[in-house]
């Protein structure tokens, strides 16, 4: 293998500011959709005192996740070791802290009173896990940030690992702290699980890397760098199994959850006769978002083909934000069960509407946007991508 | 006269300030005494509750104990929002046994639990829980996460969905924050009733101090079988209720 | 270093003379009687009545934020910080008779909100006319 070098991406073809342009556009449409929304006040939106988080808060989460499971690849490399994967841990760390920007700046800017976000990082009640998960995001911020420091300066090197382990085990919390934002609702049926906290966790490694790969090609396409089979393979292969891996703990949280009676009305309202979100539940999450990406990933026929690893990329994300939408709007939606054993007749109960609107898909999208003008501007400034990651240069093993 | 060098001057004004604010301070905080007084801080000496006896309560008892809030407070007529959207500070329910099929009515808001949820999860400590035992939302620190009403058990916040005016002056209230009944605190601590108590003339609902011994309230959970919703959480309401 | 000079003291000698406009706010309908016959709000004991209106205008958002936190949070109630009284006083009248909002253009708090250019929050949820009752 190789000394890898990193370069600076050049930036200046008519590809890339359309692509800057473009993104502009969606942060711009986000940015009208903040003010409509809060100039009026959310009465403009689908959520209601049922609802209470609507779509951009899926975007926020998913987003918030996915940051995350996208430093898996830095961490795979300076924790556990693996050399394949060094040259791509300064993009790896940059992918993370955009994703996370971009998750942060929708949730913050579907708060009631943004204006109050001072407030939100001076008065900690240190009981909340909400509260929690603001320290968490900001010193993933620091640490990251720490993290790439030591992998840029070259005097640093020799501590990347320790930072890097420090990374690992700061974004575990984080994540864990996201899952049990909901996990700790015990008023809920569909939340009161601390299942929730792994089952993020393994969903962060899913999308997190999805968005890597995409990332990563679409970047070496464009700039016109050499991208070798071995490392997209391997990535290949790692996405394949952590998709599975979201499989079996989806599995096991439904299954649980229908061998205790008394959360049997959320799972058959999920599974069964829920209408929007039964569908969106299976063909949405389980069928798009899982089977058919497996399918992609693992059969002979298109095992190989970076197409259909983007393709299957692509749907790994589509059903991640589905699978957020089923938890967090599904599980609103879902009544409490306030009189057990009882029917409620009028007052309360019934399956709560919701219809999101275009402002706050507008909101959501411009988050994603965010992300990805940032990287798109950070490669241009900082050498994060290597020059080439062809297989003679990036792969350990290569012979010759 | 001896000459004043630049060295003394600085010494002997600074120390002359510095002598004069003191005790002009002290002349200033002395007097604000004579001033109209505040009333003392609240204690945990007292813990307000609520029973609400849907045997003895009717539909229309019901009725006018919304009513009485919303006149009280000024929730309920927010013009843009529609349906879940408007404030919704108590609520009539008609629940019916699955099993034996009786229906019963009873009014549901904030039960001011003893150990809220809402509390607990609230990243900023607006929503609170005072010394008497009245869960509070305190507006000026309130975000608009929402996190405490996903982390109600009983659906009690509302959220403002629209910009507000014409507010009543013992309630503001404000776009974008959240609010739940209040126990008609600012009636609490003048020594009246909540509106919603004092609107029902029949004793199916009863305030008082639960703490207290000599009260109504205290001596009818004693001698009346009563409930409170969702009781497996553990929360220890302030809200009971009797005949469900 | 001469042209740094004149310009840190062309500052200084514009700041103060900005503190010397004495634009008089729209007081209010009942603070302008108050004032009228006489009488001097706000007035504290071993203080004259200019220092205590500088003092007042100084301190009111923590003397507000203090008393409120103390009345939500421990009940404490009375006294003679009230935010509902500032508005009783410093309230107008339009020409139908009507209050008009004490946080409106021209009224009382912007006219010194407006040009030392801070934000105010107050009444986006606290009424800004006196009690219905008054």
């Amino acid at each position: 293998m190789s000394i890898i070098r990193y370069e600076q991406t050049q930036g200046k073809s008519l590809g890339f500011y359309a692509l800057i342009a473009g993104l502009g556009a969606f942060i711009l449409a986000a940015l009208a959709g903040v003010y409509y929304m809060e100039h009026n006040g959310h009465h403009v939106t689908g959520m209601s005192n049922r609802i209470v988080w609507g779509l951009p808060h899926v975007f926020a989460l998913f987003l918030i996740v996915a940051a995350s499971g996208a430093l898996n690849i830095a961490s795979i490399a300076s924790v556990f070791q693996k050399k394949i994967y060094k040259p791509l841990s300064r993009l790896s760390g940059l992918v993370a802290l955009a994703l996370l920007a971009g998750g942060l700046m929708v949730l913050v800017l579907d708060l009631g009173r943004p204006d109050r976000l001072i407030v939100a990082m001076t008065e900690y009640n240190f009981n909340s896990i909400f509260a929690w998960n603001i320290i968490l995001y900001n010193g993933f911020f620091a640490i990251v940030g720490v993290y790439l420091w030591m992998m840029f300066e070259r005097r640093m090197n020799k501590y990347s690992r320790t930072v890097g382990i420090a990374a690992f085990t700061w974004r575990l919390i984080l994540t864990t702290g996201t899952g049990s934002i909901f996990g700790f609702l015990v008023a809920r049926q569909a939340y009161d699980a601390v299942m929730m906290a792994p089952m993020f966790v393994i969903m962060s490694f899913a999308f997190g890397l999805a968005f890597f790969i995409l990332i990563l090609m679409a970047s070496y396409k464009w700039t016109e760098r050499q991208l070798g089979d071995a490392i997209v393979n391997r990535l290949s292969n790692l996405l394949g199994v952590f998709v599975a891996a979201v499989l079996y703990f989806v599995a096991v949280y439904h299954v649980g959850n229908l061998y205790l009676a008394e959360n049997s009305g959320v799972e058959n309202f999920i599974l069964v006769d829920g209408g929007i979100y039964t569908q969106l539940f299976w063909y949405g999450q389980i069928i798009l978002g899982s089977l058919v990406p497996l399918a992609l990933l693992y059969s002979p026929a298109t095992r190989g083909n970076r197409t259909m690893l983007g393709l299957a990329s692509v749907l790994i994300i589509v059903g991640g934000i589905v699978q957020l939408y089923v938890i967090i709007i599904g599980g609103q939606a879902y009544p409490m069960e306030l009189f057990p054993g009882k029917e409620i007749l009028e007052g309360y109960g019934g399956i709560a509407a919701y219809t999101p609107t275009l402002a706050e898909l507008m909101l959501g999208l411009g988050g994603i946007a965010v992300s990805l003008i940032a990287v798109t501007y950070l490669i241009k400034f900082l050498p994060f991508l290597p020059e080439s990651l062809a297989d003679d240069v990036a792969d350990p093993h290569h012979k010759g | 006269m001896k000459e004043l060098n630049r060295r003394d001057f600085i010494k002997t004004t600074t120390a002359t300030t510095a002598g004069v604010a003191t005790i002009a301070s002290g002349i200033t905080l002395t007097t604000y005494a004579a001033l109209p007084k505040e009333s003392n801080p609240v204690t945990n000496e007292k813990r307000w509750g609520m029973l609400i006896d849907t045997n003895k309560l009717t539909e229309s008892n019901i009725d006018d104990m919304v009513n009485a809030c919303q006149e009280e407070h000024g929730w309920g007529d927010e013009a843009h929002s529609t349906g879940d959207q408007k404030a919704g500070w108590i609520k009539k329910v008609k629940v019916k046994d699955k099993a034996t099929e009786r229906i019963s009515n009873l009014a549901l808001m904030c039960q001011h639990c003893e150990e809220p949820p809402c509390v607990d999860v609230c990243p900023t400590n607006a929503s609170m829980k005072r010394e008497d035992g009245i869960v509070l939302v305190d507006r000026h620190l309130c975000i608009g996460c929402r996190y405490c009403m996903m982390a109600c058990p009983y659906d009690a916040r509302s959220f403002v969905h629209e910009t507000l005016t014409d507010q009543k002056t013992h309630m503001p209230r404000g776009k974008g924050t959240v609010e739940a009944c209040t126990m008609c605190v600012h009636k609490v601590d003048k020594g009246e009733a909540p509106a919603c108590v004092a609107s029902v003339a029949s004793d199916a609902v009863i305030f008082g101090d639960l703490y207290d011994p000599t009260s109504k309230i205290n001596q009818t959970l004693k001698k009346v079988q009563s409930t409170q919703i969702r009781a497996d959480l553990n929360l220890n309401t302030g809200v009971r209720y009797s005949g469900i | 270093m001469s042209r740094l000079l004149i310009v840190f003291l062309s500052v200084m000698l514009s700041s103060v003379v900005a503190q010397a406009d004495h634009h008089i706010p729209n007081l209010g309908e009942k603070a302008t009687e108050f004032k009228d016959e006489g009488k001097e709000a706000h007035k504290r004991d071993g203080m004259s009545h200019a220092a205590s209106l500088i003092l007042q205008r100084k301190m009111h958002p923590e003397l507000l934020s203090h008393k409120r936190d103390k009345t939500l949070r421990q009940g404490v109630r009375g006294g003679v910080i009230q935010l509902n009284k500032c508005v009783e006083c410093h309230t107008s009248v339009d020409k139908n008779g009507e209050f008009i909002p004490v946080n409106a253009p021209d009224q009382f708090c912007s006219t010194c909100h407006k040009k030392v250019g801070t934000s105010l929050d107050c009444f986006s949820c606290h009424r800004t006319t006196p009690a219905e009752e008054l």
